[in-house]
């Protein structure tokens, strides 16, 4: 198993922004929603276009992405299922137990026990599911092209930039380098010991032993890592690390109008969600009109 | 005289962590422009040295020190690491470890970039160092795909960004190829030309004469045996302990009177069933990459000791890994003892075969040497009335005994390196494959497990004769394959270039150097003499004859 | 450059924070592809004894660093996104459990293992919960879910592996350090 991060430089928009951008304009958007806790279809919906957008433009292979929109999708399934059986007091969801409609009901039994109760699904726990998806998928989406479409080896300068500390950065870009090392050190590691007859499939016992014989596998890989550290802090001592104010020299990092476009997006999303929540009260959640109407 | 670059006076160094002395009373000046080269066996102080100089001890390592270490006339512990950084330039003997940029312009520019000069000087300075080592064409490479050979190099321009008047090497040569070490040997010379002071920590001085040392500092037990001209090297400098030129060997034996009686190498050929079988094997990581293995054939016998060699990168791992069923072939198939490796767990072909891996830290784990040994034996699920049996004799033949409850971790290299093969042998395989057995290991330690492993004379109670069918070892070192295996496998191009008797195979000097193989003085000595050896013979052994 | 006290930010402190952050991503990424054994909807992810050891032999601020980026680089490579409440509960798991790196001073002795599970056990519980509590702004859930759906797996799963592979990390690492020595 080779870490092959999937960074390929292509010739898109999103590839020309400065990474600085990509970041803060997603930071943007995830805090307009949680900050000041929007629940407006009517805020939600445009936003997530907005994404969507941005997403489509950055142009990565369905093939290389497969893999995680099913983890969202069954991620955002689970959450909402959950929210359905065990919803009760408090947080945001608690809305869903507003009277409305009852659609169906489900009947929920727990395996092998008597135990059991029927779950009502009303109008307003349908709608606030819907609403729920569109806003995680939204702040998801943004973050699924970062690994295919920025260099890594600009994330140090760009934390640099945005105010990090010269050792802050550093640890950042050093944990790329050591990314695939490890992965490589673990596979021959898993090789080493299958070649001595260990085989990982034929784990067997309680849980506790069988996380017990796992150490084989792992204690190698850490042990090795520590002595490794080791060494590279003689390294980077002899080569003057943190004595002094650092130069970053692939330091030309710089916003071009289309950054400051983006930027003014993202800020102006982020304002606008809490001037209307704080000042016009408008983002609480609703059912619409039209919604209600559907079953009723 | 200020200018002396290094001048070390009554040095003494004591670890907090340890009762015995690590230097003792070291007196020492090197010149400008000089190379020095510094020799002794494991654990006699040369690292330790090492970092005297570069200013480690005493920042980052504790312990006692007394005594005066000038850096132009400033001692060390009282400058700036900043300073010292740009004075003493130190290469690490594990470049992977010394490396800690992802790309190969950001590790070049790590030091400079920590000066916090300004962008423009820096990029000259890089500029200037990639073009000094010919570097051009990896200056946009990941580090992490280089060969080893490669981030060597990348590793010593990042040093040489800072200016620095001394360089310090410490065993920069461990997993080149022969061809790839002597290059770095030459741009140690052409530094050393330059005006630099070059110091050098190489045990095996056979290879590093090719850098022509001004001068050898030979140490033992933490202290000096001999600091001068290399050529007038005193007789108790022990030809066990480091590696000298062979017919430097020869002359000192002759010397001493003590010529050992030549031990016979039992013959290789195709006798009984062949044991494994590679029939037309390809093979490639990944449908992406390029084939590794390309149409290989090879049969390997009872009674073989075979050398794998070739260059860094050439697929020589990748070849036993099919052996043992770790790797498949892309086309063609693997036999064992006639069964097809498709068709077997690796845990199965574990029954036949052993394999150690290069490097001891990839698998060690238990909490004792004995639970290490145990492991194998224990999957496999043998007997368990029988296992302590199998552990004990593996100890005994490693010569580990007595070290049975204590930590592997805690062990030294070298230790650690001959419980892996107690550990492999404990499993009673039918062969045993070794990769790179000696990387990192001092010479008088390897030689003396080579010889338990692969040793056949009659009298010699010797793992082979005991356990194994066959051997089969790769490395870097040609005088292994010389001393101690009766067939030779030159692997390149994806293929066996050449598979023979080692007296047939490396007799081709041209085909050797093709292959990144140098001849080395105890191959050429074996080539003169061997109308009157009939075989590849040790140094020692040779004595009689020259 | 090599100050071994708690609250200490050097070289040290960087090389240990980057590698923890990457064997943490590494093993979490690995034990994501082969999922380990379940019971009910607690899935257990070894590699944050991984981060605990990190954290208990090098300090809080290398536990913060390792899990904060670490679990960041584990999500990345899986391809699932940027989820940086979860980061930065694994983030304050690594600082807590790293708090008690002052008074381990013999990775052998039982008392100090003991010790060192405990503040385990402590930073996998202010973490856990800050990120499942954060999931009700950031995932939409109520309190109730948060609580049973999210933390008591996640605390669950992590004790564990905690309680079963710490005491065994540390004993090795007893043995390494004491060839080191610094
Ligand atoms: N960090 C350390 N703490 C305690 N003792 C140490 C340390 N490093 C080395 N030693 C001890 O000091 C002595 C000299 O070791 P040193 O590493 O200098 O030897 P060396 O000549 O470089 O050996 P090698 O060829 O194996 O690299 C050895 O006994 C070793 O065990
Ligand atoms: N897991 C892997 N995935 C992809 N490519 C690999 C992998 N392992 C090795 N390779 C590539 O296969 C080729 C042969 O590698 P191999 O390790 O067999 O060489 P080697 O002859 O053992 O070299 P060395 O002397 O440096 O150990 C190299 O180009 C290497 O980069
Ligand atoms: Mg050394
Ligand atoms: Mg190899």
């Amino acid at each position: 198993m080779l870490v092959t991060w999937k960074y390929r430089p292509r010739n898109t928009f999103i590839q020309r922004l400065d990474p600085r951008t990509r970041l803060i304009f997603m930071l943007c958007i995830i805090f307009a929603f949680t900050i000041p806790e929007i629940w407006d279809y009517r805020i939600i919906l445009p936003l997530f276009a907005l994404s969507l957008t941005l997403y489509l433009m950055a142009r990565i292979e369905w093939k290389d992405v497969r893999r995680a929109w099913i983890y969202i999708f069954i991620l955002v399934f689970f959450i909402v299922g959950l929210n359905g059986l065990l919803s009760g007091r408090g947080g945001p969801s608690s809305v869903t137990n507003l009277p409305s409609p009852v659609v169906f009901e489900v009947p929920i039994k727990i395996p092998f026990t008597e135990i059991g109760w029927d779950v009502p699904v009303t109008v307003s726990k349908i709608w606030f599911a819907l609403n729920q998806m569109t806003r995680m998928i939204t702040m998801a989406i943004l973050a699924i092209p970062i690994p295919y479409t920025m260099d890594p080896n600009i994330y140090g300068t760009a934390f640099k930039r945005m105010g990090a500390s010269d050792k802050v950065s550093f640890t950042m870009d050093l944990a790329f380098r050591f990314l695939p090392t490890f992965a490589r050190d673990f596979t021959i590691t898993m090789d080493a010991q299958r070649a001595r007859g260990y085989e990982m499939e034929k784990l067997k016992g309680g849980i506790p032993t069988r996380i017990r014989k796992l150490a084989p596998l792992i204690i190698p890989v850490v042990m090795q890592s520590t002595v490794t550290g080791e060494e590279v802090i003689d390294a980077m001592d002899l080569r003057a690390f943190g004595t002094r104010q650092r130069t970053w020299v692939k330091d030309n990092l710089k916003y071009a109008p289309r950054d400051y476009l983006i930027l003014g997006i993202g800020v102006a999303a982020f304002v606008s969600c809490c001037v209307l929540k704080w000042v016009f009260g408008i983002g609480e959640y609703f059912v619409p009109d039209f919604f209600m109407s559907l079953f009723v | 005289m200020p200018n002396q670059p290094l001048i070390i006076e009554n040095l003494t160094f004591k670890y907090r962590t340890r009762p015995e002395l690590a230097l003792e009373n070291i007196s020492l000046k090197v010149n400008p422009g000089e190379l020095l080269l510094i020799a002794g066996s494991s654990g006699c102080g040369k690292t330790t040295l090492a970092r005297c100089i570069n200013g480690l001890i005493p920042r980052s390592y504790r312990g006692e020190r007394s005594g005066q270490v000038l850096l132009h006339g400033r001692e060390v512990a009282d400058m700036q690491i900043s300073e010292i950084a740009q004075v003493v330039g130190t290469l690490l003997q594990d470049p992977e470890r010394q490396i800690v940029a992802s790309n190969v312009f950001n590790e070049i520019a790590f030091g400079p970039e920590n000066l916090g000069l300004p962008r423009a000087e820096i990029i000259n300075r890089v500029d200037q160092a990639i073009s000094r080592l010919n570097l051009e064409y990896l200056r946009e490479r990941e580090t992490f795909n280089l060969s080893g050979g490669e981030k060597q190099k990348v590793a010593l321009a990042g040093v040489l960004t800072m200016n620095p008047s001394i360089l310090m090497l410490d065993e920069p040569l461990a997993s080149l190829d022969p061809a790839s070490a002597h290059e770095a040997l030459e741009v140690f010379r052409s530094l050393a030309d330059e005006g630099k002071t070059v110091i050098l920590v190489e045990h095996r001085v056979e290879d590093a004469i090719d850098a022509r040392p001004d001068r050898l500092l030979y140490m033992e037990d933490g202290k000096i045996k001999y600091l001068g001209p290399i050529r007038d090297l005193p007789p108790e400098i022990d030809h066990t302990k480091v590696k000298l030129p062979a017919p430097w060997v020869v002359q000192r034996v002759k010397a001493l009177d003590k010529v050992p009686a030549a031990t016979p190498k039992p013959e290789a050929g195709e006798r009984g069933e062949p044991l494994v079988v590679f029939e037309n094997v390809d093979f490639r990581y990944d449908e992406e990459y390029p084939l590794v293995l390309q149409n290989v054939n090879l049969k390997i016998y009872p009674g073989d000791l075979i050398a794998v060699l070739g260059p860094n990168g050439a697929g020589k791992s990748t070849l036993v890994k099919h052996a043992i069923g770790l790797l498949k072939p892309t086309r063609g198939r693997v036999l064992v003892e006639g069964e097809d490796t498709r068709k077997m767990s690796v845990a199965q072909i574990a029954r036949t075969l052993g394999y150690v891996f290069q490097s001891p830290t990839h698998m060690l784990y238990a909490p004792t040497v004995r639970e290490e040994l145990e492991f194998g034996p224990k999957n496999l699920e043998f007997d368990p009335a029988s296992i302590p049996q199998y552990v004990n004799e593996s100890l005994l033949t490693v010569n580990l005994k007595g070290l049975d409850e204590y930590p592997p971790l805690g062990l030294s290299f070298g230790q650690q390196k001959r419980t892996t093969i107690a550990a492999v042998l404990a499993m009673r395989s039918k062969i045993l494959i070794m990769d790179e057995p000696t990387a990192g290991q001092d010479f008088a330690n390897y030689t003396r497990f080579m010889k338990a492993l692969c040793d056949t004379s009659d009298n010699a109670q010797s793992i082979l004769t005991a356990n194994f069918a066959a051997t089969i070892f790769i490395t870097h070192d040609l005088d292994l394959a010389v001393t101690y295996a009766n067939r030779v496998l030159l692997f390149g191009d994806k293929h066996i270039i050449a598979d023979g008797k080692p007296q047939d195979v490396l007799k081709d000097d041209q085909l050797l150097r093709k292959y990144r193989v140098r001849p080395t003085s105890l191959l050429r000595l074996n080539l003169d003499l061997l109308p009157r050896t009939g075989r590849f013979l040790p140094a020692e052994s040779l004595a009689a004859f020259a | 450059m090599n100050d071994n006290s708690t609250w200490a930010f050097g070289t040290r402190q960087v090389v240990y924070g980057a590698i923890g952050a990457a064997l943490y991503g590494v093993l979490s990424w690995v034990t994501n592809i082969f999922p380990l054994p379940a019971a009910g909807n607690i899935t257990f992810r070894p590699a944050v004894a991984v981060l605990i050891f990190f954290s208990v032999a090098y300090g809080p601020w290398v536990g913060l660093l390792a899990g904060f980026i670490g679990n960041t680089l584990g999500d990345a490579l899986s391809g699932w996104g940027f989820y940086w409440n979860w980061s930065l509960g694994n983030g304050l798991m690594g600082l807590v459990a790293g708090l008690v790196m002052s008074q381990i001073t013999d990775f052998r002795a039982q008392g100090q293992i003991i010790k060192a599970v405990i503040y385990g056990l402590i930073g996998i519980a202010v973490g856990m919960l800050f990120a499942s509590l954060t999931e009700m702004f950031t995932g939409g859930i109520d309190f109730n879910t948060a609580l049973f759906g999210y933390f008591t797996p996640a605390f669950l799963g992590n004790a564990i592996v905690t309680i079963v592979l710490l005491p065994i990390l540390m004993v090795a690492f007893a043995a390494v350090a004491s060839r080191r020595g610094r």
